[in-house]
């Protein structure tokens, strides 16, 4: 059983080199675009449009651990709304969600729940790390006996998000890099001018 | 009924079980261990004491206090600057306590219960069959401190996992640096590992920005 489906022998005059494409030609009028086509048609890979899909429609898994999750769903309420941005589907269940937002302090009893929760949502998916607690252990990093000193040793972590807790603008902001790396155009994002200007203030230590 | 009141009438029935009263902003009645059962029954069936409701039971780690409770803390073991979990030989000796917070609802008045044990064994008559609150408060000081009740009816951990090893909240616990495939310790500190040069400090914007120019010969660095 195991050899059979190796055992393929291509029939008798059989010749790699005369297999060829499909030959037709185009027809000129067809290679001619006019105005009107330009307006009505799209070029663009099917790639983009997954990512475009994808960045569009993040769904993240409900799970909220500790204070962070307050702003979370301050974040999902209506003031801040963050279903403008197509990620406000909370879903219960991680079969149907492709983000997590680790929003809270990581016990050592949480984490290996956590990691079950991220080894059930199906790829493509992305962590973000939400709070201090959640990138490095916020305020139990010296004396926290039961606080894993950040997510990213359980789980791969795509965006840090610092605050103790942020607010929900900020949550959003975070989301919205995120966006930016799953459209995958670094270089190519230009921020707003004053974002631009206000962080050329901030000082920063080069990686 | 003040606290002093209901001390007398604890003296007067109870003799030689009823230890010391600890003066402060909240009295403290410290009474023996072994005894804590009769009293606690007294107080919630005494119609004229009916503490009924147990606001909260409390485990305490003596140990780095004198004899009055008076002293310094002793340090808690944390993680170096290296992220490594620090090691300590040292074994504590001090007595466990236990402070029992009353209340009655029917007389709204307040009392304060306390009971002094040697940390080894450490063990406390359980009052949960007094006030079933007590049940899961004794769990917790079990958990965290590490003190017995006998007679408990589940004496189970309640806050942290039933394979953990130790009792975090004693004076001599040393952090773990990982649990059951768990990392627990943390990083080194990112600040040993750049320079200065690596900093890279803000730059004045067309305007000046809100904070200005950054002067370079700031006396205090910032």
């Amino acid at each position: 059983m195991s050899g059979k489906q190796n055992d393929f022998t291509p029939p008798a005059g059989y010749d790699p080199a005369k297999e060829r494409m499909l030959d037709f030609k185009i027809d000129e009028d067809l290679e001619r675009v006019t105005e009107t086509d330009r307006k009505n048609f799209i070029l663009t890979t099917v790639d983009e449009v997954f990512n475009w899909a994808r960045l569009s429609s993040l769904w993240p898994v409900t799970f909220g651990l500790a204070c962070c999750a307050i702003e979370m769903m301050a974040g999902s309420a209506t003031r801040y709304d963050i279903d403008r941005f197509g990620a406000g589907a909370f879903r219960p269940s991680p079969r149907q969600a492709d983000l997590m937002i680790v929003s809270g302090t990581v016990t050592a009893k949480m984490a290996t729940r956590l990691r079950r929760i991220y080894d059930q949502m199906p790829e493509p998916k992305w962590v973000v790390a939400m709070g201090s607690c959640a990138i490095g252990g916020g305020p139990y990093f010296k004396y926290g006996y039961h606080v894993v000193k950040g997510v990213d040793f359980m789980v791969p972590v795509d965006v840090y998000i610092p605050g103790c807790p942020p607010r929900p603008e900020v949550l959003l902001d975070g989301l919205m890099r995120l966006q930016d790396k799953i459209r995958g155009r670094k270089g190519k994002f230009r921020a707003p001018k004053w974002v631009r200007e206000y962080a050329r203030l901030i000082p920063y230590v080069k990686r | 009924m003040e606290h002093a009141q209901i001390h007398a009438l604890l003296v007067e029935r109870f003799g030689d079980a009823v230890l010391d009263l600890v003066e402060g902003e909240q009295p403290r009645t410290v009474v023996a261990a072994d005894r804590i059962g009769e009293i606690a029954l007294a107080l919630r069936d005494d119609p004229d004491l009916a503490f009924e409701y147990l606001m909260c039971l409390s485990g305490i780690d003596w140990d780095g206090y004198d004899e009055s409770g008076k002293g310094k803390s002793v340090k808690i073991l944390g993680y170096d600057e290296n992220g490594v979990p620090e090691t300590s030989d040292r074994v504590a000796e001090g007595d466990f306590g236990v402070a029992y917070d009353l209340y009655s609802y029917r007389h709204r008045h307040t009392f304060a219960l306390a009971v002094r044990v040697p940390r080894d064994p450490g063990e406390v008559p359980s009052t949960a069959a007094v006030w079933p609150t007590a049940e899961w408060h004794e769990r917790e000081a079990w958990d965290l401190l590490g003190i017995r009740f006998a007679g408990h009816p589940d004496p189970r951990r309640i806050l942290l996992d039933e394979n953990w090893v130790g009792h975090p909240l004693r004076k001599d616990y040393v952090m773990p640096g990982a649990w059951e495939e768990v990392p627990l310790a943390g990083r080194p500190y990112a600040a040993d590992k750049f320079t200065e040069d690596d900093v890279v400090l803000p730059q004045p914007t067309e305007d000046g920005g809100p904070q200005g120019a950054p002067k370079k010969d700031d006396g205090d660095g910032s």
